[in-house]
């Protein structure tokens, strides 16, 4: 239990650090805000009236605390270029990565723990020299270029699938399994290395001992001892999953957090860009702190402090 | 017993120099042996193979094709590839697929080599001294890699993009900073665990310094597994520069950034793909090839790295 | 204390009490592969464990011993070692060509092994009542409340304090020597026939290690097992053994009743282990140790395999390696044996 308070404490004060530190790195480059809510005829003054208003000539640290404030009573203000509320396009953007990101991550587990015990029961086999060098190569293949193929491969060409758009089952396939693409090979790679570790370890060799048969000791025991660091960085992949999601759904035009973020820093829409921005870095740590506490329940050496 | 010293038959000796003679081969110089376990090693060797082949390509090539990467030529838009005069096609604006792939990776590797190096020597240096010197400086180094390590790669560029601007800048500290984050981390557990061994102790009861206790032995233990894991960031700093671009951070044009050049000849799939495959393909063979050689380093090295290897984070 | 004296501070003659021979070991022969090549490890063992009685097969690391009695279990490590000739017999059966059906049902019920190192010899993640259940209910078709209190009975013969609490105990609650004791109770849970012992206390404090010992030899008399029992400490064999096989490179050199074997010990090896032992009767003596290192399997002597180290030896040692010679219930290989002398 004290664990688990400390270690909520320790996310908060991270989620406290990266709000600061997204906060100055968006004000960081001292560009004008106002490039992208007026146009381009507008007179000085009437920027400097419209920096006032937005707050953007008092210095940074009350800023800080006056958009922290802004936020935690529930207005985060609006978007610079088209004025909407932020708090709308969250929740309407927020349902789409949802949507995107679970099913990736679904996936990843899914198709990834399976394939990867599969390639660690026939080692060596063609099973697993394939399964192993198709990972190698998931790895190395960027993603974006990946999508790219997928898109000309199943819509040009085959038709099968559409190639962009919301948020229909069919549209949803390929991004989601882009998206998902890297974090399957890298958990097919982690899996059957945990999964061969295990199996070396001492205790099998007692169990076996004791007469048990193979099948029952890889099953229940190697895959239990196994599966503990994977599900420790299951958070992790959250992380991971949030990043990819900003290509590929820039890619596939599917309208999500990642999507309106990198659309706001080309544009230099400083709220979009800040208040997104926090939003998926808090996601990130909060996906860390579950990895943490994942973790912790998954092995019991750690779950009492004797 | 004391006859035994004094008398050793011949047959002893002739034995004792049989033995003797076994061992020397076997202690042989260890780099020689990793060397022969290099050509041995398939990954390793594919992947060198693949990766002098397109490093060349990038380092070497427009010394012979000429570097005009910006030269565009409206009459030669879209040419496919083998066309006279241009091996590998023309884009949309007519420029040289070839010259321009060719500069590409060397804007990757560029990227990607500045980048870990430097990550590996910072890395290194913070998590020798977070390791070695424990208590408060462990606890800052550690609290500040944790809080770096969960951050996909790609967010935390888009950020500082925010901040700073487009352009390489972004990309290069972004990576930088993941990339420090992943080898201190790596570095300092393996120092944590170096600190206990017992050569370390009697170093310290001899009265050696710390600096030169990290220098001298730390320093060489370390470096195995700093190298197989920049090898392995190398990689990721590569794709991660192409996507950036891809979505337009980074490079900037008339620059041509692989993963800009994929996103250039987006619109022209159907017809003329190849101005996205090309790139494409010499993004993929990039990091394939030094995956395979990371792959390959750390097989040869400590096959027990790769546990540590695999959970590392990209993106 | 010297060695002889340790052992005849036990009293009774346990080796007349001794049954049928229950497990043959014959001419075994394994050998270990790496790196492209193989060379033999184990060259030749041949020994017998009776009922009621404890062998206790000694040797420094690297001899072969540990290899020898994994084999007994069909535990080689797999593509690592392998058993080349030989055959292991129990009851009739040769082991070596069971199908691993039949030698899954020996195991836990008929031989059972305990391991040296407790740490890791237990699964981490399920408790120690658990497991004992599962291979309990794995070779008996008890209940699940049976199980339990069969496990609870090992635990409690095995001496492990608290024994029904601490079956939802995981086991790195537990301290080292409770560990071996879950260990104990593990291999005799089943009550099984024949019982192998690698190393039970090489890791363990000593205080720890006299308690063990004593727990395994009450164990053995009660149910007349047949104790197979692997050390490199003379100490422990003084203590526990009925009769001792020492093992050098991968053979045995010498194998008599421990009473012989201490007062009257033949081959220069084994004279060498006891010679070595610190005598702490004797003040301000030096420390005796055997001049020279087991060769490497990679290198072997051209002749006897303790050649390069032996006090004895002649020109006739490097020529030829000595058969192992059966003199009654001793055996002995050597070409030149002298008598023991303590000095």
């Amino acid at each position: 239990m004290k664990r688990t308070a400390s270690r909520l404490v320790y996310t908060l004060i991270v989620l406290f650090v990266s709000s600061v530190a997204v906060f100055y790195a968006i004000r960081l480059s001292g560009g004008d805000a106002t490039a992208a809510a007026l146009p381009g005829s507008a007179t000085e003054e009437y920027r400097e009236a419209f920096r006032d208003r937005l707050g953007l000539n008092e210095p940074i640290y009350q800023q800080y605390f006056t958009y922290m404030g802004r936020i935690l009573s529930g207005d985060p203000g609006n978007s610079l270029t088209n004025n909407k509320a932020l708090t709308s396009m969250l929740s309407e953007h927020g349902r789409n990565s949802l949507v995107l990101g679970g099913t990736a991550f679904g996936l990843v587990f899914l198709v990834g723990v399976p394939l990867g015990i599969i390639a660690s029961l026939r080692r060596n086999s063609w099973a697993d020299q394939g399964i192993m060098s198709m990972s190698t190569v998931a790895m190395a293949v960027p993603n974006f270029w990946l999508a790219l193929l997928a898109v000309w491969l199943f819509a040009s060409r085959l038709g099968w699938l559409p190639s962009a758009g919301c948020c229909s089952t069919k549209q949803l396939i390929m991004p989601a399994v882009v998206l998902a693409f890297e974090g399957i090979a890298l958990t097919v790679r982690m899996t059957r290395s945990s999964m061969i570790e295990s199996q070396n370890s001492d205790y099998v060799r007692t169990l076996r001992a004791g007469g048990l048969s193979e099948w029952r000791i890889t099953c229940k025991h190697v895959l239990r001892n196994a599966l503990i660091p994977i599900i420790s960085l299951a958070g992790l992949r959250i992380g991971q999953i949030v990043g990819y999601a900003l290509i590929v759904e820039t890619i596939f035009g599917w309208p999500g957090l990642g999507q309106v973020l990198v659309n706001a820093v080309l544009r230099r829409d400083y709220p979009v860009a800040q208040f997104f921005s926090l939003v998926l870095v808090t996601l990130v740590v909060m996906g860390n702190w579950v990895a943490d506490t994942g973790y912790t329940i998954a092995n019991p050496r750690l779950r009492k402090s004797t | 017993m004391t006859g035994l010293e004094n008398s050793r038959s011949s047959h002893a000796k002739a034995w004792d120099e049989r033995v003797a003679a076994y061992e020397e081969e076997a202690r042989s110089n260890p780099w020689r042996k990793r060397l022969r376990e290099f050509s041995r090693n398939k990954l390793l060797f594919t992947g060198s193979l693949l990766g002098i082949l397109i490093v060349g390509l990038g380092l070497v090539g427009p010394l012979f094709l000429g570097s005009n990467y910006a030269g565009q030529s409206l009459r030669n838009t879209h040419l496919p590839p083998l066309t006279e005069g241009y091996f590998l096609g023309t884009d949309q604006y007519g420029r040289d697929l070839l010259v321009r792939l060719c500069i590409g990776i060397r804007v990757s590797l560029f990227v990607a080599a500045a980048v870990t190096s430097i990550a590996l020597v910072v890395g290194m240096a913070l998590g020798m001294c977070g390791g070695f010197l424990g208590g408060y400086v462990d606890r800052v180094v550690r609290s500040v890699t944790d809080f770096v390590w969960g951050f996909p790669l790609i967010l935390v560029a888009v950020l500082l993009a925010g901040g700073l601007g487009q352009g390489l800048l972004p990309v290069i500290l972004a990576v930088g900073i993941v990339n420090v984050a992943a080898i201190t981390r790596v570095v300092r557990g393996e120092v944590v665990v170096l600190r206990t061994k017992e050569f370390v102790e009697a170093a310290r009861a001899c009265g050696v310094s710390n600096f030169r206790i990290m220098w001298r032995h730390l320093l060489p233990n370390v470096m195995a597994p700093a190298l197989v894991l920049a090898s392995y960031y190398v990689a990721v700093a590569i794709i991660a520069e192409a996507g950036l671009s891809f979505i337009g951070l980074g490079a900037q044009p008339p620059l041509p950034s692989l993963g800009k050049m994929v996103a250039d000849g987006r619109g022209f799939l159907r017809l003329n793909h190849w101005e996205s495959t090309v790139p494409g393909i010499g993004i993929a063979g990039l990091v394939l090839s030094v995956s395979l050689i990371g792959d390959g380093l750390r097989d040869v090295f400590d096959p027990q790295l790769r546990h540590e290897a695999k959970g590392v984070e990209k993106g | 204390m010297s060695a002889v004296e340790i052992k005849s501070g036990r009293g009774e003659a346990a080796s007349s009490l001794k049954g049928m021979p229950l497990l043959e070991i014959e001419d075994l022969r394994i050998s270990i592969s790496s790196e492209g090549s193989s060379f033999e490890v184990v060259k030749g063992v041949s020994l017998t464990v009776c009922e009621n009685e404890i062998v206790c097969l000694v040797g420094e690391s690297g001899c072969g011993k540990s290899m020898t009695a994994l084999s007994v279990m069909g535990l080689l490590p797999r593509g690592v070692a392998r058993v080349t000739e030989g055959k292991i017999d129990y009851e009739g059966r040769d082991l070596l060509s069971l199908q691993s059906r039949e030698l899954r049902r020996l195991r836990g019920d008929f031989i059972s092994m305990i391991f040296q190192d407790p740490i890791t010899s237990l699964d981490p993640v399920f408790t120690i009542g658990s497991v004992l259940k599962e291979v309990v209910r794995s070779h008996r078709d008890v209940s699940r409340a049976e199980a339990k209190e069969i496990a609870v009975r090992a635990l409690v013969e095995a001496e492990l304090p608290d024994a029904a609490d601490h079956l939802d105990s995981y086991p790195h609650q537990l301290s080292g020597g409770m560990r071996q004791r879950v260990m104990i109770a593990l291999a005799i849970a089943l009550d099984p026939r024949i019982l192998i012992a690698d190393e039970p206390t090489t890791a363990l404090d000593v205080t720890v290690q006299a308690q063990i010992l004593e727990n395994l030899r009450a164990r053995q008399r009660e149910r007349e097992m047949g104790m197979l029992l692997i050390t490199h400490d003379l100490a422990v064999v003084a203590s526990v053994a009925d009769r001792v096989a020492v093992m050098y490179a991968g053979e045995i050199v010498e194998e008599a009743p421990v009473e012989e074997l201490f007062a009257n010990p033949q081959h220069p090896y084994t004279q060498g282990l006891i010679r070595a032992l610190p005598d702490i009767s004797v003040s301000r003596g030096s420390l005796h140790s055997i001049p020279g290192r087991v060769p490497s399997p990679q290198t072997p002597p051209p002749g006897c395999l303790f050649a390069p180290r032996c006090v004895h030896v002649l020109d006739s040692c490097w020529e030829a390696n000595p058969e192992l010679q059966r003199d009654g219930a001793q055996s002995l290989r050597c070409f030149n044996p002298q008598p023991f002398e303590v000095r």
